[in-house]
């Protein structure tokens, strides 16, 4: 799908791949992912003209947020006013920690027409997630090194770490939001 | 870290997304907020007289009361995720808030002229708003905890709307304490107390309600 695509062709082509990953489709999900990191890239670097270094590390902060809170999703809703919803709170938050007062002067429900042509190029974030996933909890690391990094399975990792399967996916979820925490309030090196 | 890195860590083994998460998350803290309002209302106020439960009275307040807290737990649920519709819960609020003044105002319009200023303020104008208020606590603070957990992209609306729920709830376990009879009491001093708890979760939202 070309990046530059129109926003309603955007979302018309992400949401049958969003319901698909809301219902368990892994790969349809990393792809929606994908391309929301793009269109999220895109409209964050249009409003963080004053601090362009955090674009990226706002990217992935979002794309966390996301993650954590799939299940706010409401399927009669475009996926993509729902994720700059998202994006826009993650945006306020960062500006109020800069010391910018508050007070979005672009309509709160403007939502569609704020989605620019997306930017593929990942610049890469300042803060480094994986030293970042050092400062978790031993239970918290563990459960995410095993399932997501070395690839895992859920019933794999409870074998190995003599837990139960659903501690282990308690403890990945925790460790996630530990990390989108630390994300917010981790100041850059 | 790349994001594409962090995106291939989120997606493995994601799963299926967690189902109707706002309702699983009010529902508990509706329920423990109200069972803590009407503890400490019989606790504190004591109950009303046995006979009083044969009248319409108490069952009308709590009528009120739980339809106010249905609908402002449906926008509280729809202010809690993220570029959600508002305009029908708040449609359904504002009707029942309405629908309760007019028949305040109509039994009002029922009693002999002297008479009504004496059914509008009852025994209690000037506490029955506070009660309310401070039986909204625990409710308040279960509300703000359930709706914390999701992803209120308006802080400031979602703790008013919080508040409102909170305050409905109050409202409901004080109908089991509260001996006034007449519906323009209701209408006025009971929702003042429901929209003072609205006005403090509006207050708490933007620092209680970050993510």
């Amino acid at each position: 799908m070309p990046v530059d695509a129109s926003p309603s062709d955007f979302e018309s082509a992400l949401k049958p791949l969003w319901l698909r990953a809301q219902s368990g489709d892994d790969a349809a999900y990393r792809q929606c992912l994908g391309l929301l990191a793009a269109r999220l890239r895109a409209y964050l670097k249009r409003r963080l003209s004053a601090f362009p270094d955090e674009v990226e590390d706002l990217v992935q902060e979002t794309l966390l947020a996301l993650h954590l809170q799939r299940g706010t999703y409401d399927p009669t809703l475009p996926v993509s006013a729902w994720a700059v919803a998202i994006a826009r709170h993650k945006l306020v938050d960062l500006w109020r920690r800069r010391g910018r007062r508050e007070g979005l002067h672009d309509a709160l429900d403007d939502v569609d027409e704020q989605l620019l042509a997306a930017e593929p190029q990942d610049a890469g974030a300042r803060r480094d997630l994986g030293l970042l996933l050092n400062l978790l909890p031993q239970a918290q690391r563990e459960a995410i090194v095993l399932t997501k990094l070395e690839g895992l399975s859920v019933a794999e990792a409870a074998a190995r770490t003599q837990a139960s399967e659903s501690a282990i996916k308690v403890q990945v979820h925790r460790g996630l939001k530990r990390l989108a925490a630390l994300v917010r309030g981790d100041t850059p090196p | 870290m790349k994001t594409d890195t962090l995106i291939d860590l989120l997606a493995r083994g994601a799963g299926p997304a967690p189902r109707a998460l706002a309702w699983r998350r009010l529902s508990p803290a509706g329920v423990a907020g109200l069972l803590a309002s009407a503890a400490l209302a019989v606790a504190a106020f004591g109950p009303v007289p046995a006979a009083m439960w044969a009248t319409a009275i108490p069952w009308a307040k709590m009528a009120y009361a739980g339809a106010l807290a249905l609908a402002a737990g449906w926008l509280t649920a729809r202010l809690s995720q993220p570029a959600a519709p508002l305009v029908r819960p708040q449609r359904v609020a504002a009707a029942v808030v309405l629908a309760m003044a007019a028949c305040g105002a109509v039994s009002l319009w029922r009693e002999p002229a002297g008479a009504r200023m004496a059914a509008l303020l009852g025994q209690s104008w000037a506490v029955c708003p506070l009660n309310v208020l401070a039986l909204s606590l625990p409710a308040l603070a279960a509300s703000l905890w359930a709706v914390r957990g999701l992803a209120p992209t308006r802080p400031r609306a979602a703790g008013f709307a919080a508040g409102v729920l909170a305050g409905a709830l109050g409202a409901c376990g004080y109908a089991l304490s509260c001996p006034e009879a007449s519906p323009a009491f209701v209408a006025v001093w009971y929702t003042l107390g429901i929209a003072l708890t609205g006005a403090l979760g509006a207050a708490l939202g933007p620092r209680v309600l970050r993510w």
